[in-house]
């Protein structure tokens, strides 16, 4: 049974049937202290499922302002409706901020848990057709983007460095790199080919400190080649992100471990970037139990902080809708103690958000502006992830220690940020519509990450089906 | 181009040299005391292109939230 919250009024959405993936009205319903996503589908049912567990946090996070901003370039058609129209269409709401190119199918590991479904058995993109991508991304956003290489496991690819040149040559500023973290730990000669390419980031994926975690996780023994993967991404100078799939039963009991070893593991570790799971590919419809969401996350670090660390410390995304994500950086004493950069303010740079949000309303594909915001997002990611500055590249200055001392706090903050990834059971497609995070698709088009994965519950996929397919070659001029 | 050297820089307003004195900036609500050239009359300050795009970035980068 189903009921709503005085306080909280049903807010009508849309979302998809988890069998058949037609687009279905949906509502945000408060039932107990948690949102659900409730919707039904005339032939299928009804499906409820937890998005937020804290009313009063989710008050909170909603609580901003929100920024809009047209794609510059719409390569496809609004026709059958959101999810179904990605490319992107005129009605995305938000531009492309990172976007991945998946530049292998293969992969050294077989996960229980992998929204790509990669396995041994694969293939790569060519280097043309990669370059294909980089050129239509490049003019699709003007360069303006961050570029993760993702899979698969692209490590896999001995010509990984080549690719990270690829990107540079185009004028992408920021490229970062999706990994298992394997190979980084037993080839450092790869590791320096990656960053002598240009490599910014590795995101590597760590989803906790013990083997008991990877075992249940990704099926292999993997503490200490996380361990090896971080040191030789330190010596090349290349920034780590620690990215946790957040899995309840399984890590959420780690929360606080995953920091402990980022603090031990700075400046090389930038950051860790939390992702509760979601169900992609074949499976039954999951539990209630079998989800965390991003405020449980909050409240396991702030529970973690012994006192340090607040709520409040963590804010939602400016660019993204708010119930994707939080973010808090941290200064870290000489005793790994963790204290909020706090009163930043959420705008900055002197631009008001509200310009953008009504330029969204009336520019239509092709005239809007670069957004400031996602300016802003990708100079904040930019910052952080990237490795902090080394000494001799910022040498004290006479007169300017004020900055200097700025600068060299850098090597001890640490950012802890969480995404929400929809699956076709918690798909809202007013976040979808904001979504800033892209994948190029194999013919191109640019699709909304929790799109491009979205898979029915016989696992049948609405975009990544078509990607599996051979490419098509380009045209002859 | 590296930038000019202090005493080629000369303060149009004024038709003064600059002198290097101290500084008070501030960005996102922190303030910095710093060292740059500035017009001993109209306190006019020069800030070279190579600091605006170098460290002067950096740091405001490192001030930014997401």
């Amino acid at each position: 049974m189903t009921c709503s919250c005085p306080g909280f009024p049903d807010e009508p959405t849309e979302s998809v049937c988890p069998v058949c993936l037609a687009t279905i009205p949906a509502v945000r319903r408060a039932i107990g202290d948690a949102v659900h996503l409730v919707k039904t589908c005339p032939t299928h049912g009804t499906f409820s499922v937890p998005v937020w567990r804290g009313l009063a946090s989710r008050v909170r996070w909603g609580a901003g302002a929100r920024t809009f901003a047209q794609p510059p370039v719409c390569a496809t058609p609004v026709s059958k409706g959101c999810p179904h129209d990605c490319g992107l269409c005129p009605d995305h709401r938000q531009q492309s901020c990172c976007v991945l190119l998946e530049v292998t199918s293969r992969c050294d590991l077989a996960c229980p848990v992998c929204f790509a479904s990669a396995g041994r058995h694969g293939r790569d993109a060519s280097l043309a057709e990669i370059d294909r991508s980089l050129d239509t991304l490049l003019e699709a956003t003007g360069g303006r983007v961050h570029v993760q290489l993702s899979g698969g496991e692209p490590t896999v690819r001995d010509d990984l460095p080549e690719i990270v040149r690829r990107v540079h040559a185009r004028g992408f500023e920021f490229v970062q790199l999706n990994t298992n973290g394997i190979r980084l730990a037993r080839d450092p000669a790869y590791v320096e080919a990656l960053a002598a390419a240009g490599l910014d980031c590795v995101f590597l994926q760590f989803d906790g400190v013990t083997d008991a975690v990877h075992r249940a996780l990704r099926g292999a023994r993997l503490a200490a080649l996380k361990e090896h993967a971080v040191a030789s991404c330190g010596n090349a100078g290349i920034g780590v992100v620690l990215v946790p799939t957040v899995v309840p039963g399984v890590n959420d009991g780690e929360i606080g471990a995953i920091v402990d070893f980022a603090v031990a593991h700075l400046p090389e570790v930038r950051a860790v970037h939390f992702q509760p799971i979601a169900y992609f590919g074949r499976c039954p419809e999951p539990s209630a139990d079998a989800r965390i969401t991003l405020p449980e996350i909050v409240e396991r670090l702030v529970a973690y902080g012994a006192g340090t660390i607040r709520f409040d410390d963590f804010r939602p995304g400016s660019v993204e809708n708010p119930y994707c994500s939080f973010s808090g950086r941290f200064r870290v004493d000489a005793s790994g103690r963790l204290r909020a950069e706090r009163d930043a303010p959420a705008a900055c740079c002197g631009v008001s958000v509200e310009p953008v949000a009504k330029a969204a309303k009336s520019a239509c594909c092709g005239s809007s502006t670069p957004s400031p915001d996602v300016a802003r997002a990708r100079r904040y990611v930019a910052g952080q992830w990237r490795a902090a500055p080394s000494p001799s590249v910022d040498t004290p200055a006479a007169g300017l220690d004020a900055f200097d001392a700025i600068l060299a706090a850098r090597s001890h903050t640490l950012s802890l940020s969480g995404m929400a990834f929809q699956d076709a059971w918690t798909l809202d497609l007013d976040r979808v519509r904001q979504c800033h995070i892209h994948v190029v698709a194999p013919d191109t088009r640019l699709v909304p990450f929790c799109a491009f994965n979205l898979t029915a519950i016989d696992g049948r996929s609405l975009y990544r089906d078509q990607a599996a397919a051979p490419a098509p070659a380009p045209a002859e001029a | 181009m590296s930038a000019p050297a202090l005493g080629d820089l000369v303060c149009v307003a004024c038709d003064r040299p600059l002198e290097v004195g101290r500084v008070v900036g501030s960005y996102l609500g922190q303030r910095f005391e710093v060292d740059l050239p500035r017009c001993p009359g109209c306190g006019f300050v020069y800030v070279s292109e190579e600091l605006a795009s170098g460290k002067m970035l950096k740091v405001e980068q490192a001030l930014e939230d997401k």
